[in-house]
């Protein structure tokens, strides 16, 4: 049964542009003036979901699988071809200024700050325009500014921040009126391994103290292990999988990793022929790590404790990081196909898939 | 009313700011003066010739420099940046931020700039004005200042409106980024009565670009050339663009977000 | 050296026939100066009896039609582009190349006039059914005015080329650049004929060498001039070339020197 009170839910949202078709050539342009052919592009296909209250959910996918377009809906910056959505029981896309005044918006690479200010003075524009109580304003900035460590960039102006100091005032500045929904697009994008990591921890902080719901996309995949216990991905603008981070392998990885270690000399790892189990990814000293496909996993353990002289046997799902980055690149090599269309502009970060499946 | 509130916590930030670069302030002294100078020798120079143009004296003629130099420096100061930033955040995706927030995007996009030294513009022109005035010997009564003072609000929203049309329209439809240097040729053409020009022109100046109405109509109500007609008009003709203003605009928020019509 | 004006001028033609709406709204925007002056001093004919300074209604009218096409051709490098030329790096490696970067400017400049009379020809159509004009012209002053146009267009290109070099030594450009366009707009025939100014200020003018780059070639064509004053003129705008000549050939090295001595 449908909770009447989820914080954020779609049900069958869909997203289709209408693109204009154009050749190359002269021709082909002067014809475009007279008469331009469109093309439908569908970005998200009917995409349902539910966030409760206080989630943090990682929103995942490869370039232009529709991440963006999605949350655009929900910011209530597009209307959608079809379907429905409520943020906190509210029409997103009607802009009602009960809602506006509960979300935000960060998007990575895109600052909203004034360039010659120091933050300071956007974050009081924000106030005006959020139209907060000065105490309160001033109590929530300075356990901002704190929370996130930046006392004395504040006063500085902004564009001689660098950009991961740019992106932590641009935080402040999107939390300032205490938003219960965040939708946090990329916003690690392009910042170094310290910068990421504080803002991963000021997201996380946030959460705990407000119980505000985080939807996240992101391309690196430390944010989301990070901060999210359950993903949403999606492909070609259709849901692929909504559930634990964890159940992800259970999905999505065809093999799993066998650690044996064996009992005795260290020349007995050198007289097993490994390749009769699986593929040898690692071997260090008594213990040797192979990949068998899924579904013959426990086939495979079984016959290597009957085979082998085994002091210890560990069965895993890959690493987390390795299975999304398969998804991701399975997905990127069909998009760059030439199908969908919303973020294919943003670079990609996605890492080719880490260790070899094949 | 919300939006004054949001004008003055912008303009406050930004006046701040740019007081602290007190050389702009010599900078844009020393530009105004040459415009200056160059518009009363260009003065000058015609009454060198002749003693009316068009039925209209030498310092009504002034009266209409200054208020042109004066109307400038408010569309350079408030209209033009805020409606640049508008172009430049369409063209970054910024604008993305602008619709995310409690409060009418039009409003905020139209008031989040000042340029404060601008301001030496309005205030050469109404000193400009002001010689004019005198020179006028004192036709000008308590009335006609305040009736120019109407004609002047009505005209900086008529350009105002005309600038919000052209931005969200022109530049969503067709993306043309030339279009503040077409704007500033088209108005000089205020620095002189709108009724000297040809019909043909004066008829563009007057509904195209409504620089009769930011320029010449609050000179008219200076001199005392001003008829209840005209002052119906300007009326009518900031209303209206403003109407139509505000319906481009939603126009245009709807294509931005998709909604197709 | 022939070839490198030649790829210059390719190069621009090419770039300007891409960008030709941009263009074309350009030109239009600059229309609305010279239609304000004509309008101006049309009404100042009408009131005084027909004439203005020797001008008629129609005379006005020919000279700035001509001007919008004498304003475009005048269009070469601004000084403000040295700035840029010199933050960028950009001038670092210009100076690695074995020829002086002058020709490759001027190359690229007279490539875009040729685009630039093409555009001007549909304007001065409509301009001339717009504002009848009365020309008096005879075969020689059309071939002279072929000659004295691009003669103005150096003229101002080696005058605005020299202007930049200012940059070289102060960063406070603008004031000084702001003051030579005042002068130039009332001393070259820009804002009005000269023989409307004041007779002082018309004697002023004769030292100055904008008149050449700009009221001459447009009173030539328009027919105001006799053969004797059309080949003074064309001597004029050789000898403020060869000024303009020899303050490069004086000032080049220097600012080399200088730019190389404070680095780029």
């Amino acid at each position: 049964m449908i909770d009447p009170h989820p914080a954020v839910w779609a049900r069958d949202l869909a997203k289709t542009f209408r693109v204009p078709e154009r050749e190359a050539g002269v021709l082909a342009a002067v014809k475009s003036l007279v008469h331009r052919r469109m093309k439908d592009v569908a970005a998200v296909k009917g995409v349902t979901f539910r966030l409760e209250p206080g989630e943090v959910v990682g929103f995942l996918g490869p370039n232009g699988a529709g991440k963006t377009t999605t949350l655009k809906m929900l910011a209530g910056l597009l209307h959608p071809t079809a379907g429905q959505a409520a943020v906190l029981g509210h029409v997103p896309w009607k802009r009602e200024r009960a809602l506006l005044s509960r979300i935000t918006l960060v998007m990575g690479n895109r600052n909203q700050m004034q360039w010659d200010l120091p933050a300071l003075d956007s974050f009081a524009l924000n106030a005006a325009i959020y139209r907060l109580p000065p105490a309160e304003f001033a109590r929530t900035r300075d356990e901002l500014i704190d929370l996130m460590g930046v006392g004395e960039l504040v006063t500085k102006p902004v564009r001689n921040l660098s950009l991961g100091e740019r992106m932590k005032m641009e935080f402040i500045a999107s939390l300032l009126h205490r938003p219960q929904v965040l939708f946090l697009d990329e916003p690690t994008i392009g910042l170094d391994v310290t910068a990421q990591r504080t803002l991963r921890q000021f997201v996380a902080e946030y959460n705990r103290r407000t119980g505000a719901t985080v939807l996240l996309t992101s391309h690196y995949m430390a944010d989301v292990t990070a901060l999210c216990r359950r993903v949403i991905v999606i492909h070609h603008g259709s849901l692929l999988y909504d559930g634990d981070l964890a159940g992800l392998g259970e999905q999505f990885a065809a093999y799993k990793t066998l650690g044996v270690t064996l009992d005795g000399a260290d020349g007995a790892v050198a007289g097993v022929d490994w390749a009769a189990f699986g593929e040898v990814v690692a071997t260090d000293g008594a213990k040797v790590t192979i990949q068998v496909p899924r579904a013959s996993a426990s086939a495979v353990a079984a016959r290597v404790l009957s085979e082998l002289q085994v002091a210890d046997l560990t069965i895993e799902d890959p690493p987390i990081d390795e299975v999304i980055a398969r998804v991701f690149a399975a997905g990127a090599a069909t998009a760059a196909a030439g199908t969908d269309g919303d973020d294919v502009a943003t670079p990609s970060v996605v890492e080719p898939a880490a260790t070899s499946t094949a | 009313m919300s939006i004054f509130r949001l004008a003055a916590a912008h303009w406050r930030v930004n006046a701040l700011n740019e007081l602290q670069y007190r050389v702009n302030l010599v900078v844009q002294l020393f530009q105004s003066l040459i415009a200056l100078a160059t518009g009363l020798i260009g003065l000058s120079l015609v009454f060198r010739q002749t003693d009316d143009l068009a039925g209209w004296s030498r310092p009504e003629l002034l009266a209409v420099m200054g208020v042109h130099l004066l109307m400038g420096g408010i569309i350079q100061a408030v209209v033009q940046p805020n409606m640049q930033r508008l172009m430049g955040d369409v063209q970054n995706g910024l604008f993305d931020y602008s619709l995310v927030k409690p409060v009418d995007a039009q409003a905020l996009s139209s008031v989040r700039e000042l340029r404060i030294w601008q301001v030496v513009d309005v205030l050469v022109g109404a000193a400009v004005l002001a010689v004019a005035v005198v020179q006028l010997d004192a036709r000008v009564g308590v009335g006609q200042a305040l009736w120019f003072v109407v004609a002047l609000v009505l005209g900086a929203l008529s350009i105002y409106s005309f600038w919000l049309i052209l931005t969200t329209g022109v530049f969503w439809i067709i993306r043309i980024e030339n279009i503040v240097e077409l704007f500033q040729g088209v108005y000089q053409a205020g620095r002189w009565p709108v009724g000297i020009y040809p019909p043909w022109l004066r008829g563009g100046l007057t509904f195209l670009v409504p620089v009769a109405f930011a320029v010449t109509v609050p000179s008219e109500a200076m001199t005392g050339r001003l008829t209840p007609q005209t002052m119906a008009l300007a009326f009518g003709v900031a209303v209206g663009l403003m109407a139509v203003a505000r319906g481009v605009w939603r126009l245009g928020v709807r294509r931005y977000g998709g909604a197709s019509a | 050296m022939l070839r490198l004006y030649a790829g210059a001028a390719r190069m621009s033609i090419l770039d300007q026939l891409q960008y030709r709406t941009a263009n074309y709204l350009y030109m239009i925007g600059m229309i609305a100066e010279p239609v304000i002056y004509l309008v101006v001093w049309s009404t100042v004919a009408d009131s005084e009896g027909g004439t203005v300074g020797g001008y008629s209604a129609g005379a006005l009218a020919a000279y700035y039609i001509v001007w919008t096409l004498v304003r475009n051709m005048n269009i070469v490098l601004t000084p403000y582009a040295w700035e840029w030329r010199i933050k960028d790096g950009q001038l670092s490696g210009e100076l690695l190349k074995p020829i002086h970067p002058i020709h490759r400017d001027l190359g690229g400049f007279a490539g875009w006039k040729i685009v630039t009379i093409l555009y001007w020809l549909p304007i001065a159509a409509i301009l001339v059914w717009l504002f009848p004009p009365a020309f008096s012209t005879d075969t020689f002053s059309v071939l002279a005015f072929v000659v004295a146009l691009w003669g103005g267009f150096l003229v101002r290109f080696m005058l605005l080329w020299a202007l930049g070099l200012v940059t070289f030594w102060t960063t406070r450009v603008g004031a000084i650049f702001d003051v030579f366009f005042t002068v130039e707009l009332l001393a070259s025939g820009r804002l009005v004929p000269l023989s409307l100014m004041p007779p002082w200020a018309q004697a002023a003018a004769d030292w100055l060498p904008f008149q050449w780059a700009f009221q001459f070639p447009i009173e030539t064509l328009i027919g105001r001039l006799s053969r004797a004053e059309i080949l003074r003129g064309l001597g004029m705008q050789a000898f403020w070339t060869l000024v303009g000549v020899g303050i490069l050939t004086l000032v080049w090295p220097m600012a080399v020197k200088r730019y190389s001595a404070v680095g780029g």
